[in-house]
């Protein structure tokens, strides 16, 4: 359960920044709160609640007044999202989850949910743009895409929840969206802020060819250093019935010119019995962005589901992803690449909850730091309870540190509970292997080019899992640049 | 090559062959032969590589080489790799592996290096490519004029050096052709001349796979990255087929294979060798020398080569082991 600190060579402590504390500052309001967090030391609470509070507001404001009454899920997620919030403190070093991860850089901003979607001649700029068929969020705003649903298979529904004609599947979605007690500030802040929610809907044993490819684009954003930051909350929610098959690719970019912007999104991806879901997640957001993402997945019996994520943007990345268990003999995978070419966060907080026989489920995650002021955060956490037997878990993370002070910060954790399972974890941390190394020296090939070969090719393995060509070149293209623009930068 | 290289080796006082003036203007980016211990008259070349050594041993190593002057190539009798009381420690722990190692390879010439487990037979091999892992504290190494531990090894293996490794690492995440392109493109970058694309690099390497008997699938899968021990030393020959090189050094080549394979290997090898490039064989068994034919076999114990001789030394070594040679 120790977390590990690891700095490279140089050892340098990891200095947590100190919260500006404002000791007993006077209890503004008593908030009936039945807290199961770790209780605070100082009244400090009472003054992060009024910056939630104001952020709330601030969202309502931004809700297009047309979309509340139209539909009753959303509605229902908003009333939601509302009431946790308020209380929900915004996280600070001391709570658990967010002990390596400092989210001051958005709370010091000035946060201004996004109310309309851009005009339409970004809009046409941001599908020129596109290469492949998709479904396009800009600015959290589900906008009409070239892409025809008749390429679908009967049945299936991919679209906006306001123009779900089916009430079949309306019902469905009713039942189980936001149906989730795991979630932290950010996901309420979604729940609340969403001015849409995009349903991915495949009927029973229909198994979809093209894969789902939804492009969110950050259109609206401040200069790079400004203290302005536009904020979306781009939400969809994936159902797929008994048998069912889908793929599904996201991918998070910015419009040229866009630095500063916080993006806050949520997938909630609920796998039906013997159903497989595939999803590639690819974050390529400014290098000034904050970006947070929530993934909650559910899996009946016998389901499946894959991801495989790549990250590389955002001054502050955080992906939260948690799969719940809610049948026997369920596979889940989870294959991760964070790259931090600058002065980054990359975090991925997992966590898989097995308590049904037969799970499987294997995890891997890869990390590189190439700043100085770079750092990694991962919490792996894997619960086997105890009707979980005969589990298979298998996690690993690898990590790979180019800077002096570059920092990563991992914490592989299996908490098991069941007594008949198989599981296995482990975690390193490194420079490049001086064996592998001159393996390419001994044919002729100069260190720099050797170093550059072999640290894009720990990424590789991760990237080569992205189950689209088209997609895994585009990722290789876009790290192999950024590897390059930092050899330059050094240099 | 072995022209120029003669040539530079040559004392200054040698009076000009017309052909000079042909090869003289290639002969300029040569590197100088500087602190190249210049041999002594002509007549007793083969003999000054060895003469200073004060150890007995040095009695049958000068009386093996004087005869190989006398048959052979004849011609170019610089050698292509000179090694002279070399010493070396493992880097970390300072412990002294080599003790004085002297050893004279020729242009087509093979060798083989034979001696029990630890003896330093596979440290000689790295330390003359540059592994990082051991620390040379004495000796001289000359490669083709040049001195060989001034350089890095990525220059070694650029100046015609080659090694096969023991047990080749894994590099997962590098495609086996793309780490082959990267090499011989680096090579070819060295000789000045035009970088290959992928496609042109294809069709080169395409007809060596046949020499190493492997699948063109072979090419996709990462650098060694679950490759059985058959596979590796293919691979690591495959690469010899590719770059080329005026010194092969097969460290325990053998090792790990099965007949056929083993028969596979040492044909790719003997289809390689030429009049002017040499080998040089790390092994514990008298098996791989019936495929590649020595001209010399060396005994190596303790840091040293304690005896060399001619093929025959193999079946003495097979008939009465280590110890009746090391008593000797």
């Amino acid at each position: 359960m120790a977390a590990l600190t690891f700095t490279h060579q140089n050892l340098l402590h990891f200095t947590p920044k100190l919260m500006t504390s404002k000791p007993y500052l006077k209890p503004k309001r008593t908030k009936t709160k039945l807290s199961i967090q770790t209780i605070r030391e100082s009244p400090q609470a009472s003054f992060t609640d009024q910056f939630v509070l104001q952020l709330a507001d601030s969202l309502e404001d931004s809700l297009p007044s047309s979309s509340s009454s139209s539909s009753l899920p959303l509605q229902k997620l908003r009333d939601n999202s509302s009431e946790t919030l308020l209380s929900t403190q915004w996280p600070s070093r001391k709570d658990e989850s967010f002990r390596f991860t400092d989210t001051s850089f958005i709370k010091n901003s000035d946060i201004n949910p996004i109310s309309h979607p851009p005009n339409s001649l970004d809009l046409l700029e941001v599908s020129r743009d596109t290469q492949f068929e998709s479904f396009n969020f800009v600015d959290g705003f589900l906008v009409d895409s070239s892409f025809s649903s008749s390429n679908l298979p009967d049945g299936v529904y991919v679209g906006s929840l306001s123009k779900l004609s089916s009430e079949g599947i309306l019902k469905r979605v009713c039942e189980l969206l936001g149906d989730f007690e795991w979630g932290d500030l950010f996901w309420s802040v979604n729940g609340l802020g969403a001015p849409d929610l995009m349903v991915v809907y495949v009927p029973e044993g229909c198994r979809v060819e093209n894969p789902i490819y939804l492009k969110y684009v950050a259109v609206e954003g401040a200069d790079k250093g400004s203290k302005k930051m536009p904020l979306s909350n781009p939400r969809v929610f994936v159902l797929v019935e008994k048998g069912g098959e889908v793929g599904i690719v996201e991918e998070f970019v910015a419009k040229v010119g866009s630095e500063c912007y916080w993006t806050n999104s949520v997938l909630e991806v609920v796998v039906g019995e013997g159903a497989k879901v595939s999803h590639s997640y690819v974050q390529n957001q400014s290098l000034s962005a904050a970006h947070i993402k929530w993934t909650s997945v559910r899996q009946e019996k016998t389901s499946t589901y894959e991801l495989v994520e790549v990250s590389t943007g955002g001054k502050l990345s955080r992906h939260n992803v948690h799969v719940q268990q809610l049948g026997s003999d369920t596979v889940t995978e989870l294959t991760t690449f964070h790259l931090s070419v600058g002065d980054q966060t990359q975090d991925l907080h997992s966590r898989i909850v097995l308590d049904y026989p037969r799970g499987y489920s294997q995890q891997l995650h890869k990390c590189i730091v190439a700043h100085s002021s770079g750092q990694a955060v991962f919490d792996g956490n894997v619960k086997v309870n105890r009707y979980a037997q005969q589990t298979d878990a298998g996690q690993l993370t690898r990590s790979l540190l180019l800077e002096p002070r570059a920092t990563v910060n991992v914490k592989p954790n299996l908490q098991i509970i069941a007594d008949d399972v198989k599981c296995s974890h482990g975690a390193a941390i490194s420079d490049l292997e001086d064996s592998q190394l001159f393996y390419f020296q001994a044919r002729g090939i100069d260190l720099e080019t050797a170093r550059e070969a072999l640290v894009f090719s720990f990424g590789t393995e991760v990237i080569d899992k992205l189950p689209y060509s088209f997609v895994q070149k585009q990722v290789k293209d876009h790290v192999k640049a950024l590897l390059k623009s930092r050899r330059k930068g050094s240099s | 090559m072995a022209w120029q290289i003669q040539c530079t080796a040559s004392p200054p006082p040698l009076p000009s062959f017309p052909p000079f003036t042909l090869k003289s203007t290639s002969s300029i980016s040569l590197p100088l032969p500087l602190p190249l211990p210049l041999p002594l008259p002509r007549s007793s070349r083969f003999r000054s590589t060895h003469a200073p050594s004060p150890r007995p041993i040095a009695a049958s190593f000068s009386a093996v080489e004087s005869t190989t002057s006398t048959d052979g190539l004849g011609n170019s009798k610089t050698p292509l790799l000179e090694v002279k009381g070399l010493t070396a420690v493992i880097a970390e722990t300072k412990q002294e592996i080599l003790k004085g190692v002297d050893l004279v390879i020729h242009h087509g010439e093979i060798h083989a290096i034979m001696g029990k487990n630890g003896s330093g037979k596979s440290t000689f091999s790295k330390v003359i490519v540059g592994h990082p892992d051991y620390e040379v504290t004495g000796g001289d190494v000359v490669f083709k004029g040049e001195n060989l531990l001034d350089m890095e090894p990525e220059e070694r293996s650029l100046a015609g050096l080659f090694m096969s490794f023991q047990s080749p690492v894994e590099i997962p995440g590098v495609n086996n052709i793309d780490f082959l392109h990267m090499a011989y493109n680096a090579r070819r970058k060295k000789l000045g001349e035009p970088e290959l694309g992928p496609l042109e690099f294809y069709a080169y390497i395409y007809p060596k796979l046949d020499l190493v008997n492997m699948k063109t699938d072979f090419l996709n899968r990462n650098v060694n990255e679950g490759f059985s021990g058959g596979e590796r030393k293919r691979n690591e020959i495959l690469q010899l087929a590719v770059l080329g090189a005026d010194l092969a050094i097969l460290d325990e080549i053998d090792s790990g294979l099965d007949v056929d394979a083993l028969r596979d290997v040492a044909k790719a090898v003997n289809g390689l060798l030429t009049p002017t490039n040499s080998v040089l064989m790390i092994t514990h068994y008298r098996r791989l020398l019936e495929f590649i034919k020595p001209t010399f076999i060396h005994i190596m114990e303790n840091g040293r080569i304690i005896k060399t001789g001619d093929s025959s030394l193999a079946e003495v070594l097979e008939e009465k082991g280590y110890t009746a040679i090391s008593a000797a």
